[in-house]
């Protein structure tokens, strides 16, 4: 059982990278913050169910996951589109080699995946998580994590460079 | 496997990790070493996942998040200690009477809609770095932003903070129910992206439970800032700044 964890040490070791999984997700620090918080929230009314304290830190990308596709899915019911978030929908400008981008350039290229592509790629970058973490924490099989995963990369490298990630439909010109 | 098929595989591949466990990917690794056409693409994409792997893991985190996670937590467990819940339960089960006469009560210890929260909640909103819906210095103009978006408009300011600048404010969300941000510039030097050093939270007061009945306002420091509570007509109003009570009790 995770009864044991000491709450505040939790949140110390990582909210940040929720933080981070979360504004990936969702690109609003606002709402990013209160994803963090809620998964917290969530752990402090049931972590103690959880049985294995090493997968804690599964646990929290988890929650974290499905209460972003909890929201999201209100936000479809109810959708409100500002300007800001608008300009993630439109196309990213001209390639750019890699070294080049910003951070927002790149964050502004995750946003414009597909969304059942952004989680696991996000995961690839944040985190360094295996194929089969992503896919626990993704709930989704280890094979459908990898074929997300490849769509989404060469269409994070499309967006960023104009290029495919293969090299196979536009020449390399990037680093 | 041939050239492509390589690329494809390991295009999921990342230095430094335990990737190269996967059979698929070592078969893939082991073909870059011997065709160069291969290694020369494999390099640049390792660089390149370098690059976005270091771009991506520098998404700042706001200060005061960890802090603001822990204290409304604090908060919370506050309201309701767990720990207390099976002797409360044991004590409904003998007795059904007194359990039918704190069932109302534990209820309401057990929302999350309690001031404790709310205050927590709030001057969260007010130590990240929030973005003002209307940046005016014109306090009417503030009040008809207010009012054309839903949120409470008919506040009532106390005297002294009737005489404080406004900058602007924002609409945020509390429980469902619209929350006015007011922010106020005090006259000391802001940081650097600050837009404010005194915020006013108006909600209406059926949205947050145990809240203070009609008096003076209640003091009490809330993570990083000092804040007062009041209730006045059917709102409830919290002020918090940075500073201590004194600072505070300037504005009130």
């Amino acid at each position: 059982m995770a009864d044991g964890v000491d709450f505040e040490g939790l949140v110390t070791c990582h909210y940040q990278p929720l933080y981070q999984f979360a504004f990936s997700l969702t690109r609003d620090e606002a709402d990013a913050c209160d994803l963090t918080q809620q998964t917290f929230c969530i752990w402090a009314a049931k972590g103690h169910q959880l049985r294995d304290e090493t997968k804690v830190k599964t646990w929290l990308f988890t929650t974290l996951h499905r209460e972003f596709l909890g929201a999201r899915r209100k936000q479809v019911r109810f959708p409100h589109v500002e300007l800001e978030q608008a300009a993630a929908e439109l196309p990213v400008v001209s390639p750019t080699p890699l070294h080049q981008l910003d951070n927002a350039q790149v964050l502004a290229a995750l946003a414009h995946l597909d969304e059942i592509y952004r989680a696991p790629v996000a995961l690839f970058y944040l985190q360094d998580y295996s194929y089969l973490e992503i896919a626990g924490i993704l709930e989704v099989p280890i094979g459908t994590v990898k074929s997300r995963l490849a769509r989404g990369l060469d269409r994070l490298h499309q967006l960023l460079t104009g290029g495919s990630a293969i090299g196979s439909t536009a020449p390399r010109t990037d680093l | 496997m041939n050239r492509d098929e390589a690329k494809n595989i390991l295009l999921l591949y990342r230095p430094g990790t335990a990737d190269d466990a996967d059979p698929q990917i070592a078969e893939a690794l082991a073909l870059a070493q011997r065709d160069v056409e291969l290694a020369r693409w494999f390099g640049e994409h390792c660089a390149r996942q370098e690059v976005l792997r270091a771009k991506l893991r520098q998404i700042p985190v706001p200060a005061g998040l960890k802090e603001q996670i822990i204290s409304e937590q604090a908060a919370r467990r506050k309201d309701f200690d767990w720990r207390r819940l099976p002797a409360l339960a044991a004590i409904a089960a003998a007795v059904v009477v007194s359990f039918v006469l704190i069932t109302p009560w534990l209820q309401s210890l057990k929302s999350d809609n309690t001031l404790a929260v709310y205050q927590n909640r709030m001057v969260g909103t007010a130590l990240r770095t929030y973005v003002m819906d209307l940046a005016t210095n014109n306090s009417g103009s503030i009040r008809a932003y207010l009012g054309q978006n839903h949120a409470p408009a008919d506040y009532v300011l106390p005297a002294p903070l009737e005489k404080v600048a406004v900058t602007g404010c924002a609409i945020e969300s509390w429980q469902g129910m619209k929350v006015s941000m007011i922010c106020f510039s005090t006259g000391k030097p802001l940081a650097p992206g600050e837009q404010g050093d005194l915020w006013l939270f108006v909600v209406d007061r059926a949205a947050v439970k145990n809240t203070p009945s009609a008096g003076p306002p209640r003091l009490a420091r809330v993570n990083q800032l000092m804040t007062a509570v009041w209730t006045q007509g059917d709102k409830l109003y919290l002020l918090g700044t940075q500073g201590d009570e004194q600072t505070l009790r300037r504005y009130l």
